[in-house]
């Protein structure tokens, strides 16, 4: 392939680079879409979900095609101490919302779509570089290729390098990042909906709060595939090494927890894989933007944990949708300088989907409360115990209990400023 | 079978992960500084467990997933010893399932 004429270089074929590079595709723009792995989702790791609507924006009737494993119907959050557990349970009135997703077929298929409205894609290519002239992105570098674009747009993922090359980020900040470590475990289609109570096609999605992290900032979940369970641990990276509990040892927390076990039970384990996860948000740059680049998806923070739901894929959809339609107006402008650009932070800030992370914007600060990872969870847990168990000896009521439980684990003020807080913060 | 989940060591874990040798040194620690290293960050951050300590630090990049984690917790909270970037185009991790 011969790599001069492109208008536009997308690096980084993840959902933020192949939206973006389909959404210009599709307006005629001579897009080229860079990938460093030997085929477009290779490299990437999540939990488990997309949220259907940024598909559905994107592509119309056609993300039908799009590679589900099955449609979220039952959401389930599990608080757990050592030995108990306190489970609550959603059923989903439409599961359509959301499925779950494996990436290396799924970022493929994203890809796949981009390249058939005209995007060519070259994978094994790592972009070393920035050209960079008179202060203005103005191409990139790929092992011996110079490649000369008018435009970059970033979607390298949480680390980003190339938004540290345009000056736009430095190193993040270990409590700025978490480590997402999951299993894929093998296990029979019909075995998944008799134990996690599903139709065919119909899945689960489930968060573990509390014992599990061992007292790390984090927390366990679980997504049903078609044949196989996602089972994995968020730990908060400064956590993690200021404790000195290695990582992967969180992950033996969760297997080996009851309620987990029976939920994987005969599986067979077929991968381990591992990811950072940025969770500074938009924050993580300067700005997402620069003369002749914009930055998208991972690398420009766009996703979010608000401690119920989970959302990267869909975000970095859309951002990347919003980066593709500030460059088609540059072009018609014929003008990518900074000033041009600038109207994709105004794009992303207008972008309701994408506003959730303003709505949200204090979570992370809220969820580096330790209360969260284990004083709550046993709380919880220490109250249904007292609450269900009868044993001769007296029971107080509901109230009561739950202030007795209170005695000794948290103060009266933290526990109200802990709800207060988390009142205004969600 | 039933009830019993199998007990697996990360070893084993890591040896379901697909990973194709990039003959050029894509980290590189300057283990000197690891000497006068406090916390020792990277020892614990990894879930692939590259880096292990005997007297010094060892590394070793065959089983690494390419998390970047290590870059950071060295920098902000270790001896900023560690060089990272990623493999070259194509070597390194290929998940399947991620």
């Amino acid at each position: 392939m011969s790599l001069e004429g492109f208008e536009v270089a997308v690096v980084g074929a993840g959902p933020a680079g192949s939206a973006a590079a389909l959404t210009l595709a599709r307006e005629g723009v001579q897009v080229l879409l860079v990938e460093r792995g030997t085929f477009p989702g290779s490299k990437n790791v999540f939990g488990g979900r997309i949220y259907s609507y940024a598909l559905k924006r994107l592509l119309g009737d056609q993300w039908k095609d799009a590679p589900v494993e099955r449609f979220i119907r039952k959401e389930g959050i599990t608080f757990m101490t050592v030995d108990s557990s306190f489970s609550i349970e959603y059923e989903a009135k439409d599961p359509k919302g959301s499925f779950t997703a494996v990436r290396a077929k799924f970022d493929k298929w994203l890809a796949e779509q981009a390249e058939k409205v005209g995007a060519s894609l070259i994978t094994d290519s790592r972009v070393d570089d920035l050209i960079i002239e008179g202060g203005r992105v103005k191409g990139i570098i790929a092992g011996q290729d110079k490649i000369p674009t008018d435009a970059v747009i970033a979607c390298d993922g949480t680390t980003t390098s190339l938004a540290r090359k345009a000056g736009l980020a430095s190193i993040l900040e270990p409590e700025e990042v978490s480590m997402g470590m999951k299993d894929v475990i093998e296990l029979p289609a019909d075995k998944i909906e008799e134990r996690f109570g599903l139709e065919p096609e119909e899945g689960a999605a489930h968060v573990f709060v509390g014992e599990c992290s061992g007292g790390l900032r984090g927390g366990g979940f679980l997504y049903t595939n078609k044949d196989s369970l996602a089972l994995g641990m968020v730990v908060g990276a400064d956590d993690a090494s200021t404790k000195a509990i290695p990582s992967h040892t969180v992950m033996d927390r969760l297997r080996n927890h009851r309620k987990v076990k029976r939920f994987i039970r005969d599986g067979k384990t077929i991968e381990y894989d591992a990811h950072m996860i940025p969770e500074a948000g938009p924050k993580m740059l300067t700005r997402p933007y620069t003369g002749g680049m914009l930055v998208a998806g991972d690398a420009a923070g766009h996703l979010l944990n608000n401690g119920y739901t989970f959302r990267g894929v869909d975000m970095a959809i859309v951002s990347g949708v919003a980066a593709a339609q500030t460059i088609l107006e540059a072009r018609k402008r014929k003008d990518y300088s900074a000033q041009s650009l600038k109207a994709y932070e105004r794009k992303l800030k207008e972008e309701p989907a994408l506003k959730d992370m303003f709505v949200f914007s204090k979570v992370p600060r809220y969820l580096r409360n330790h209360r969260l990872y284990s004083v709550y969870p046993e709380l919880i847990c220490n109250a249904a115990e007292a609450i269900y168990r009868v044993d001769g000896n007296g029971k107080r009521k509901i109230y009561k209990e739950l202030r007795a439980q209170t005695k000794g684990k948290v103060s009266t003020i933290s526990l109200i400023r802990d709800l207060l807080a988390g009142a205004r913060t969600f | 079978m039933s009830g019993k989940q199998e007990e697996m060591s990360l070893d084993k874990r890591l040896a379901l992960v697909s990973f194709s040798k990039d003959p050029e040194p894509f980290i590189e620690v300057d283990t000197k500084l690891c000497q006068k290293c406090e916390k020792k960050p990277c020892l614990y951050i990894c879930p692939a467990q590259v880096y292990s300590w005997q007297d010094q630090l060892n590394y070793n990049t065959e089983g690494c997933m390419e998390t970047g984690a290590c870059l950071i917790v060295c920098h902000k909270i270790g001896a900023k010893a560690i060089s990272w970037k990623y493999p070259s185009g194509g070597k390194g991790v290929s998940f399947k399932l991620g």
